[in-house]
C-alpha cells in the first residue's frame, strides 16, 4: 500500500454521510490532511488555494455544476496539476454522464457504493501510474510538447505496459507541434492494430485540419461502424460534411449524437447553428436552448448560445407575430447576456438589435426604432469587427428596422474584410443585388488568388507584388493583410530591413480589429510577434 | 401526432425501475457500512453479515446485469475498448469482495501468466461480467478462489474457477445455447453466462469475435469459466 501520509486530500460530495465514510476509509489507510465539500463550486474555490493530489469528486452533486463540469473547468483554469489524481464518483454509470465526458476524461471512474479495499486497490494503482508518468505529466504542465515526446520515447522504452497510455500523450504531443506527417504514421499503425476510439477521433480532426475532407469522411463513418454509441464520432462527421456543404446530413447526424449524449453545450451549439442554416428554426431554437441552459453552470457558455436561440425564436414566428412566451425568453435571454458580458461592446449592439427586432415583431415600432438608433450609434465606435456570420445577420436586420444605409454600410465593409470567401459574398448577394457592393472585392480578390499562387511556387517577391496590389484595393482585408505580412517576413528574413518591417506593421495594424473568435486569428498573432518584436 | 395514451413499453419500465433500484441499494449498501461501523466488533462480524454482503453483492450485480441485457436489446450498449493491465483489472474485482470472500473463509488468488500483460477490453462491460461470475463462484467454491489470465495465440484468456462441484450436466451440454439451458437450469446461472457471451462477443478484432466456455476439473477441481477475448 502505497504512503498516504503526505497526500492532500479532497472530497467533494452531497451526502455528509458519503464524506464522512469515504474520509474515515482514508484515514484507515494513514490519510491525514483531507478536506471535504458539498458542491462544485466550493471544488474551485478550494483549488484555487490549495494544491491537492488527489480529488475524489462526486459526478451528481444535485444543484449547480455537475462533476464533469468541475473537472473541465479545473483542467482549463489550470487549478491543477496534471499529477493530481481525480476520481469521479458516480452512483451509476450513467450512459449520458460517460458519454458526455469528450476531452478531459477523469483518472478514473468510482461507482458508489464501494469498500476500503476497492478504494485502496485503486488509488495504489493510480499512485503508481502517475509515478511511472511523472515525467510526461512534468512535461505537460509545462506546456512544453517537446519535452512530452521525449519522455514518452524513454517511458516505451522502459515499460512496455506504459506504451498505450504514452501513445496518447505522444499524438497529443505530435499535434501541438504541427507534426502532421508523424501524427498521421502514429495514428494509422494505431488503428491497423486495434480499433481505438480515440485513435479514430484524433485521425478524423488531423484529416479535417488538413482539409482532406474525402479521407475522413470515410474514417468517421468506417468508426461509426465500429462504435455506434461515441458520440464524439458524429461530430467530427457533421463537422465534415458541414465543411463539405451537406448541412442538411450534417444535422440529422447530429441530432443522433444529441439523443445520446444531450450534456454538451459545445454539440448543442453546433446543431443550432446548423439547424439555422437549414432553416430548421424549431430545433435550432430548441437546440440554442439546451446550450443555454447547460452552460449556466459552465464556464464553456458561450454568448453565442443566447443570440442564437433569440434569433431561432424570431426566425419561427414566420410571417406572425412573436407569441408572448418567445418575446419573454428573448427579453430574459438578452438579460442574461447583458449580466454576463456586459462590457463586450460588440455584443451589446447584437444584443440591441436583438431585441428591436423581438419589439418590432411584437407590435412595438417605437422601442424598436429607439433601440435600432442606439444599436447604430454603438456601432460605429467598435473596438473590433463582427464575425463574418454576425456581420450578415446584423445587416439583414438593420435593413429590416428601416436602416437601409447602414445595413449597406455594413455590407460593403463585409466584403472588404472577408470577400475572399465565397461563402461570404454569397450570402451578401442574398441581401443586395447592388453591383457596387457586390463586385467591390473581385480584383482585389484576384489578385491574392494569383499571390497565393506565386507564393506555393515558391516566386515569393511576386506573390509579395500580387498581394500589395490587393491589398492597396482592399486594405482591411483580413487574408489579404496576412498573405502580405507573411510575404514581406518571408522575404525579409530574421533581420529586415526597417522599410520592410514598417511595411508589414501597418497592414497587420489595419487589420487589428479581427475578432478574436476569427480562425485566423492565431496566425495574425503569430505574424504580429515576428513583425513587432524583431 | 402519434396516437395518445400508447401503452408504455414494458421493457422501458423495467430498466427505469432498475435505475431506482441500483440507487436505492446503494444507499441501502452505504447505510448499513455506517451502521455496521458503529457496532462492536464480536457483534459485527458474525454469519449474518456474511449473507448480508453478499446478498448485497449478488443484487448489485444481477441489477447491473439486468440494466446492460435490457440495453444490449435496444443496441444501447456503448463499447469504449482500451488497453488495461489485467492484473490491475483482477485485482479490483476481487476488492470489491474483499469482505464476502473473508466472512466466507475463501482464499482468492489472482494470478497472471506475464505480469506486464495487457488485455483490450471494455473495462466496465467485462467488469459486470467477471463481477457476476465471481459472485457466483463465492456460491459454490468451498475455501478457494482463482483468477488466472494469459494468452493464446490470437486470443486473450480470462478464467475464474473455483473448488466448489462444479456445472450441473445439463449445462455444459447446453453451452451452444445459454438462453436454452436458461429454462432446464435454476436460479439466474443461465442469464450470467447468456449476457457473459454477448459481452464477449461484442469484442471484435479483424473479423474474430470473442466467446465464452464452461469446464468442470479445472486447477482446483470445481467450475471453471473462461472467457476468451481476440
Amino acid at each position: 500500500m502505497a504512503d498516504y501520509s503526505n497526500t492532500r486530500f479532497l472530497i467533494v460530495d452531497d451526502f455528509s454521510d458519503f464524506r464522512s465514510s469515504v474520509k474515515a476509509m482514508l484515514r484507515d489507510i494513514g490519510a491525514r490532511d483531507v478536506d471535504t465539500g458539498d458542491r462544485g463550486e466550493e471544488t474551485l474555490s478550494l483549488c484555487r488555494q490549495k494544491r491537492y493530489d488527489i480529488i475524489l469528486h462526486d459526478y451528481n452533486l444535485g444543484t449547480g455544476k455537475n462533476g464533469q463540469q468541475v473537472l473541465e473547468e479545473l483542467l482549463a483554469d489550470k487549478l491543477i496539476s496534471h499529477q493530481c489524481i481525480f476520481v469521479m464518483v458516480t452512483a451509476e454509470s450513467s450512459q449520458a454522464m460517460v458519454l458526455s465526458a469528450l476531452e478531459h476524461e477523469p483518472d478514473a471512474y468510482l461507482t458508489k457504493p464501494f469498500n476500503r479495499a476497492s478504494l485502496t486497490q485503486r488509488l495504489d494503482k493510480l499512485v503508481e501510474r502517475k509515478a511511472a508518468l511523472k515525467p510526461i505529466l512534468q512535461a505537460l504542465d509545462k506546456q512544453d510538447p517537446a519535452a512530452v515526446l521525449a519522455a514518452c520515447e524513454a517511458l516505451i522504452r522502459e515499460d512496455k505496459r506504459l506504451v498505450p497510455l504514452c501513445q496518447r500523450y505522444q499524438a497529443g504531443a505530435l499535434r501541438e507541434l504541427n507534426r502532421h506527417a508523424e501524427l498521421e504514421k502514429l495514428l494509422t499503425g494505431i488503428l491497423a492494430d486495434r480499433a481505438l476510439p480515440w485513435a479514430y477521433l484524433a485521425l478524423g480532426s488531423l484529416l479535417q485540419t488538413r482539409n482532406e475532407l474525402a479521407r475522413a469522411q470515410e474514417l468517421y463513418e468506417q468508426a461509426l461502424k465500429n462504435f455506434p454509441m461515441l458520440p464524439g464520432l458524429y461530430d467530427g462527421l457533421a463537422a465534415v460534411l458541414a465543411a463539405r456543404g451537406e448541412s442538411k446530413r450534417a444535422q440529422d447526424i447530429l441530432e443522433d449524437a444529441v439523443k445520446l449524449s444531450p450534456l454538451a453545450i459545445r454539440r448543442q451549439m453546433q446543431l443550432g447553428k446548423l439547424a439555422l442554416d437549414n432553416e430548421d428554426f424549431g430545433s435550432a431554437s430548441k437546440a440554442y436552448r439546451q446550450a443555454v441552459d447547460q452552460g449556466r453552470n459552465s464556464r464553456f457558455k458561450s454568448p453565442e448560445s443566447y443570440l442564437g436561440m433569440a434569433q431561432a425564436l424570431i426566425a419561427e414566428s414566420g410571417e406572425d407575430t412573436l407569441d408572448k412566451r418567445a418575446q419573454a425568453d428573448i427579453a430574459q435571454a438578452m438579460g442574461e447576456l447583458d449580466k454576463h458580458y456586459g462590457d463586450d461592446k460588440v455584443l451589446q449592439v447584437r444584443a440591441t438589435l436583438m431585441q428591436a427586432k423581438s419589439l418590432q415583431k411584437s407590435g412595438d415600432p417605437v422601442r424598436a426604432a429607439k433601440l435600432t438608433e442606439e444599436a447604430v450609434a454603438g456601432m460605429a465606435a467598435l473596438p473590433q469587427f463582427f464575425s463574418a456570420d454576425a456581420a450578415l445577420l446584423v445587416a439583414s436586420q438593420l435593413r429590416e428596422l428601416g436602416q437601409t444605409a447602414a445595413s449597406n454600410d455594413l455590407l460593403k465593409s463585409c466584403v472588404e474584410i472577408y470577400g475572399d470567401d465565397p461563402a461570404v459574398m454569397q450570402n451578401v448577394a442574398k441581401q443586395t443585388d447592388d453591383p457596387q457592393i457586390l463586385a467591390g472585392g473581385q480584383e482585389a480578390v484576384d489578385f491574392n488568388r494569383q499571390g497565393v499562387r506565386a507564393y506555393q511556387l515558391g516566386r515569393f517577391g511576386d506573390a509579395l507584388e500580387l498581394f500589395r496590389r490587393g491589398l492597396a484595393l482592399q486594405p482591411k482585408n483580413i487574408s489579404i493583410a496576412l498573405n502580405t505580412a507573411q510575404s514581406l517576413l518571408r522575404l525579409g528574413g530574421d533581420k529586415a530591413e526597417a522599410d520592410l518591417l514598417d511595411e508589414c506593421r501597418r497592414c497587420l495594424d489595419a487589420v487589428s480589429m479581427i475578432p478574436p473568435s476569427d480562425p485566423r486569428y492565431e496566425r495574425y498573432q503569430q505574424l504580429r510577434r515576428r513583425a513587432f518584436e524583431q | 401526432m402519434s396516437d395518445v395514451h400508447e401503452g408504455l413499453d414494458f421493457s422501458t419500465v423495467i430498466a427505469s425501475t432498475v435505475h431506482d433500484m441500483k440507487n436505492s441499494l446503494a444507499m441501502l449498501v452505504q447505510a448499513h457500512g455506517q451502521w455496521q461501523a458503529q457496532v462492536p466488533a464480536e457483534l459485527a462480524h458474525n454469519s449474518a453479515q456474511g449473507v448480508i454482503e453478499y446478498e448485497f453483492a449478488r443484487l448489485n450485480g444481477m441489477l447491473v446485469q439486468l440494466l446492460g441485457l435490457y440495453k444490449l436489446g435496444v443496441n444501447q450498449l456503448p463499447l469504449r475498448p482500451a488497453y488495461h493491465e489485467l492484473e490491475d483489472f483482477i485485482e479490483a474485482q476481487l476488492a470489491r469482495y474483499q469482505e464476502v470472500l473473508d466472512s466466507r473463509h475463501i482464499v482468492a488468488r489472482c494470478e497472471v501468466e506475464d505480469f506486464q500483460l495487457l488485455g483490450f477490453f471494455d473495462q466496465e462491460l467485462l467488469g459486470s461480467v467477471v463481477a457476476n461470475i465471481i459472485t457466483n463462484s463465492i456460491r459454490y467454491a468451498r475455501s478457494a478462489l482463482l483468477v488466472r489470465a494469459w494468452q493464446e495465440p490470437g486470443h486473450l484468456v480470462l478464467s475464474i474457477c473455483d473448488d466448489g462441484q462444479g456445472y450441473p450436466p445439463a449445462m455444459l451440454a447446453g453451452q451452444s445455447n445459454y438462453v436454452l439451458s436458461l429454462n432446464h437450469s435454476t436460479g439466474s446461472t443461465g442469464l450470467g453466462l447468456y449476457f457473459a457471451g454477448r459481452i464477449a462477443e461484442l469484442h471484435e478484432r479483424n473479423g474474430v469475435r470473442g466467446h465464452i466456455q464452461i469446464s468442470n476439473g479445472g486447477p482446483l477441481g470445481g467450475g471453471e469459466f473462461r472467457i476468451y477475448l481476440p
